[in-house]
């Protein structure tokens, strides 16, 4: 194991360690006691098939986006605009299944794929083409977008595509629905796990070569090191960077596939329960390696899915401070062990 | 006719003074911040944090100027621990203000179901009390009325002699523009970055505050995008408090017409009108408007 | 009597020692010259003095007191002022606005900015400094900034002035309006230190001159009116060790074809006029030398030829070749630092979308042996290995390109003397190759026994060229390394030595 691995292992378990403290301490604060409320919350997930699928449900959606984010990251660009970007993606995929509900499943199904893929794409480009034409601050304007996606979103599903008195569109066409998990395992059985959850592990595991193993993923990260050397290399930088925007972007749509084809059956203002900003912790804590990414994505589900199952006790908002905690945890952690072990090299 | 006569009433201008209370000083507070060269995107969540503590702290000691005393202690710990990530650790400053915006949401919406049993509403607390020196005068009367927006307007100024006329804001400002030369001339930079973040986290307990006070209660996600709005505000006004001013003014037009929209119940889609704040803020940023130039060493950790 | 007296000064940066041993004693109301090579730690030993390095070992006194800097605070306030290589000054800032910057005058709250400004104005007109204090820095030239900078000292009150290299970035008009300046601080009773590698300049205006070499004082001496050995002085510098750089040249497949050709090109670069009507050529199976100090419009010839610079007018010629570079700084734009070899190399030279890591390992294990890279491990980042290893890397990277047309900017910069040769051979084996090759250094001895032909650059503009017969002619021996005779050698080389440092400077027709 090299030091690198093992500084980023520490740094990872005792952030883990550090948040798992403060957890504890706001439960005894609130007169509960904390090894009951753990014991709750990995019994619901660990010990029943329902939990589980629930809590790999909700991890494939973040797997998506986050390794979408990672994508962007990697070119050391920032991307808040994950929330407005899926949701743009999701949207028309939705439209796209109610629409061609007459043409074959694998036809509907690759449009979709293709069409939300670009929509998100597009929306994660033009930060990205701003920033390189105008030398805007991506941060300042993949912030404005998550607010100019939502409302426009907003316009075009309740003034033209929703339900009446509802916030969603249409069901699409039953036969469109993905396969339940639990269809062929039963012990899944009530969640809503779909086969989304193996595209997931997929996108993980090509991203993860994308970016380590390729030429594209070796540009990518020369460009995220050292820009300026990029340049002298004869990277193009631009082009570059403006594929990882879109692509990683792109990525991101495929959360409204989980969604909508492999739960609801439909796009929902709001389904997104900003997953978009959720996906960023995600992604930082697995220092934006998609491998890692599968393992920060179900930790992040089971404390949201472990929230829910201890609300009795404990409000299950309390798993929002626990996220919140762990991002700011991991990232202070990582830079003192850093230095730690910069000190004594 | 409707629209358009409410919007030329003296009512509503009126209201859109009073609605850039909120954006005026948050985006003052993301400037002493950025002009220290830190950049803060979690003016929202500091709004946030404050509203709720302001509410929390009136209600539970049924005192409001207890709650104005701890809101603002209480958001001067959290810009504490805001400076020892990006100036002490020099943790990059946009992964923190995420980090710090989910933070602030996750406390209050926990808190909320805790102490209030509700995910949506603190139950109505009385708020910030109103100020009767101007009451006779018909539309100052109005905007006058209540204590923060008469700072508000005196920090256009106050925030200008500070910045430009003074040791510290000249130190502060070197701090964001060139720390290393700074240094040289002998200027503690990260005293006054952490001086910077401290007066950002106290201008945006007031607006945190106001926005509570306005509504005579906390509810959840009540900032509504404000914080990144006053960002925009900054931006836009090139860090200059008096165009900051004037961008406040633009957004809070918006606002004010959102709500007229509302009330008036025309067929204009209020979602667009929504997004216009944004989309002006993009359009600007791409250059419609001159080139806008943060302090040169924003966002640099030092 | 002595105002700063350093003794026994060490420093070391890990195990790199910069200072070792140093003494020196600098006389009070004197003009103080430092001499030496880059990283002989002349600027090391002027930030022990200004607070901003603390010695490892050894101790300094300010006028006979010992005194412990651990800021540059502490040193102010001893009334020290330090004008840097790199000016310290905030681009969006008045004149006035940097100049009190940590030294306010305020009057209650608010600064004093009137009385300010009339100290202010009897500085610039005592010292015919000629500022505009409401001037922003960003539109001043560079020779206004440094006046900023002296200000700067000067509201201070500052008594012992140290410059880092004041002359490097400025004109010959320039530099004697600085020169002025200096003799009036001189008459003004104050210490100057005066960092520098220009001889002719110690002639002029010093009186005494310290040589620094590998962090050791090798060479001093007091100079009465403008008495000096520069030769000896100039050996100091360099040392007698100087490895002369073995070169054995072909000459018979020069093709003398032209592949890339500049003409006319203007630049500008924020108004700022950098080329200025450039006329180059550059042909195959040579290397041409291009010769000047730093910021005269190299880098950007550079860009321009390997096509990252696409705002000038004027013509590009390129006849369909491919150019490869060697920048200047290695760091910040010659490679990823984190990558290791083979990565770095994979990185321009891989044509498989798949890194499988025998590609890698292919990459890495060809340039470690060919470019003889000294690492304890195949999978080190590039950014651990030591700056002659960098180098190596990167040469080898942009060379296995394969393409036509070479560029190399100062290729052995802080590179060691093993190192430098091994990459001067490089660089004639790509031109027996008749490929060509744009040869940009600050070093003259490189450029004398590398190039073919040689242009002097001045000013955004080629104000000389050296074509081969004339070069030759003033080299002592065609095979000028295998003279082990350095005397015989060095009398005529000082020739050109001297018309080319003349001539970058801006000094010879």
């Amino acid at each position: 194991m090299n030091l690198k691995t093992k500084i980023n292992l520490i740094s990872v378990s005792v952030s883990l360690v550090i948040t798992l403290l403060i957890f504890s301490l706001i439960i005894l604060l609130i007169g509960q006691n904390p090894a009951g409320i753990l014991s709750i919350i990995l019994n619901d997930v660990f010990a029943t098939g329902y939990g589980m699928g629930q809590t790999l449900f909700k991890a494939t959606s973040l797997i998506f986006c986050a390794c979408g984010l990672a994508i962007c990251f990697h070119v050391a660009l920032f991307n808040i605009g994950a929330e407005g970007q899926l949701n743009a993606g999701s949207f028309v995929i939705a439209l796209v299944a109610v629409y061609f509900a007459d043409l074959p499943f694998p036809i509907v199904f690759l449009f979709c794929l293709v069409s939300g893929f670009i929509v998100s794409g597009i929306f994660g480009l033009i930060p990205a083409y701003i920033k390189i034409k105008k030398d805007v601050s991506e941060v300042i304007t993949t912030i404005m977008f998550n607010f100019i996606i939502l409302a426009l979103v907003n316009f075009f599903l309740l003034d033209f595509f929703a339900v009446k008195s509802t916030m969603r569109t249409e069901k699409i066409s039953e036969n469109f629905m993905l396969t339940k998990l639990s269809d062929f395992m039963p012990f899944f059985s009530g969640s809503s796990l779909n086969v989304s959850f193996i595209l997931a592990l997929a996108v993980a595991v090509i991203s993860y070569i994308l970016i380590y193993k390729t030429k594209f993923g070796y540009e990518l990260r020369a460009v995220g090191f050292n820009k300026t050397a990029s340049k002298f290399i004869g990277l193009n930088v631009n082009k570059i960077t403006l594929i990882a925007f879109f692509a990683g972007a792109g990525l991101t749509s495929l959360s409204g596939i989980n969604f909508i084809f492999g739960y609801k059956g439909f796009y929902e203002m709001g389904f997104s329960s900003n997953i978009g900003f959720t996906a960023i912790a995600v992604a930082l804590l697995a220092k934006n390696n998609p491998i890692g990414i599968i393992f920060s994505s179900l930790l992040f589900s089971i404390l949201e899915y472990g929230g829910l199952s201890v609300n009795q006790q404990v409000p299950k908002e309390i798993m929002l401070v626990v996220q919140g905690v762990i991002i700011l945890a991991i990232l202070s952690v990582d830079k003192i062990v850093n230095n730690y072990f910069e000190r004594r090299l | 006719m409707d629209l358009i006569s409410s919007i030329v009433s003296l009512t509503f201008i009126a209201q859109v003074i009073r609605l850039m209370t909120p954006f005026y000083l948050g985006a003052s507070a993301a400037n002493f911040s950025e002009r220290g060269g830190v950049i803060n995107i979690s003016i929202e969540g500091f709004m946030n944090l404050s509203a709720f503590s302001f509410a929390v702290f009136s209600i539970a000691t049924g005192s409001i100027l207890l709650g104005f005393i701890m809101a603002i202690a209480i958001n001067l710990l959290f810009s504490l621990l805001f400076a020892y990530f990006t100036v002490k650790l020099k943790l990059d400053q946009i992964v923190t203000g995420v980090g710090f915006n989910l933070l602030s949401a996750g406390i209050t919406k926990f808190l909320m179901v805790y102490i209030f049993k509700s995910s949506s509403n603190t139950e109505r607390f009385e708020g910030l009390p109103d100020l009767n020196f101007f009451e006779s005068i018909p539309i100052l009367g109005s905007i006058f009325s209540d204590y923060i927006t008469i700072f508000t307007f005196a920090l256009i100024f106050i925030s200008g002699f500070v910045l430009f006329k003074t040791r510290f804001g000249l130190r502060l400002r070197s701090a964001g523009e060139n720390p290393w030369a700074a240094e040289s001339l002998g200027v503690n930079v990260r005293k006054y970055k952490v001086y910077g973040i401290l007066i950002s986290g106290f201008l945006s307990a007031l607006a945190g505050m106001w926005l509570a006070s306005n509504q005579n209660s906390y509810s959840d996600g009540m900032i509504a995008g404000r914080g990144y709005i006053a960002l925009a505000a900054m931006i836009i006004g090139k860090w200059k408090p008096v165009n900051i001013f004037f961008a406040c003014l633009m957004f809070s037009a918006f606002e004010a017409l959102e709500i007229s929209l509302q009330v008036s119940g025309t067929d204009i889609p209020a979602q667009l009108i929504q997004m216009l704040p944004y989309l002006i803020t993009v359009l600007v940023l791409i250059g419609f408007i001159g080139k806008t130039r943060p302090p040169a060493a924003d966002g640099v950790p030092y | 009597m002595n105002t700063v007296q350093f003794k026994d000064i060490s420093i070391s940066f890990g195990s790199c020692s910069v200072l070792e041993n140093v003494s020196l004693n600098i006389k009070s109301n004197s003009v103080h010259c430092i001499l030496g090579e880059n990283g002989a730690g002349k600027s090391s030993l002027m930030k022990v003095l200004f607070g901003m390095y603390q010695p490892d070992s050894g101790e300094f006194f300010i006028n006979g007191k010992i005194v412990h800097f651990s800021s540059p605070l502490d040193s102010i306030n001893m009334k020290i002022g330090m004008v840097h290589q790199h000016f310290m000054l905030i681009s969006d800032f008045t004149v006035l606005e940097n100049v009190i910057l940590g030294n306010e005058i305020t009057d209650g709250l608010k600064i004093n900015f009137s009385g300010i400004r009339s100290i202010l104005s009897d500085i610039i007109n005592k010292y015919n400094l000629g500022l505009d204090l409401d001037s922003k820095i960003s539109d001043l030239s560079i020779s206004s900034q440094q006046k900023v900078e002296i200000l700067k000292l000067l509201f201070r009150d500052s008594e012992i002035l140290i410059f880092d290299e004041p002359t490097a970035v400025l004109s010959p008009v320039e530099v004697k309006e600085f020169f002025k300046i200096i003799e009036e601080f001189k008459r003004n009773k104050k210490t100057i230190i005066l960092i520098t590698h220009k001889l002719n300049e110690v002639k002029l205006i010093a009186d005494r001159v310290t040589v620094l070499r590998k962090g050791r004082v090798v060479y001093e001496e007091d100079i009465t009116d403008c008495n000096i050995d520069l030769e000896k002085l100039a050996l100091a510098i360099v040392g007698e060790s100087r490895v002369s750089i073995a070169v054995d040249k072909s000459s018979e497949n020069l093709t003398n074809e032209i592949v890339v050709r500049l003409n006319n090109i203007d630049l500008y670069k924020n108004s700022v006029k950098i080329l200025d009507k450039m006329n180059l050529s550059l042909r195959k199976g040579e290397v041409l030398g291009i010769c000047g100090v730093e910021g005269n419009g190299q880098n950007e010839i550079a860009e321009i030829i390997t096509g990252l610079e696409k705002n000038f007018e004027g013509e590009y010629k390129n006849k369909n070749v491919n150019v490869s570079m060697v920048p200047d700084d290695r760091i910040s734009k010659g490679m990823i630092s984190q990558f290791n070899v083979g990565e770095n190399i994979y990185l321009k030279n891989g044509k498989k979308f798949i890194a499988s890591s025998e590609l890698l390992d292919d990459f890495s294990d060809k340039t470690i042996t060919e470019y003889d890279v000294r690492l304890t491990n195949n999978k080190a980042s590039l950014g651990s290995l030591s700056g002659g290893n960098q180098q190596k890397v990167i040469i080898a990277r942009e060379i296995s390109a394969g393409n036509e047309v070479l560029i190399f900017s100062h290729p052995t910069r802080g590179v060691d003397i093993n190192a430098t040769a091994f990459i001067h051979s490089k660089i004639i084996e790509e031109r027996n190759k008749n490929r060509a090759v744009l040869l940009i250094s600050s070093d003259l001895d490189e450029l004398i026994s590398l190039s073919d032909r040689l242009c002097v650059l001045f000013k955004g503009k080629i104000i000389r060229t050296f074509e081969s017969d004339e070069l030759s002619s003033y080299k002592s021996d065609n095979k000028v390394s295998l003279t082990p005779d350095i005397e015989i050698k060095k009398e005529k080389d000082n020739q050109l030595f001297e018309l080319l440092g003349k001539l970058m400077i801006g000094m010879a027709d």
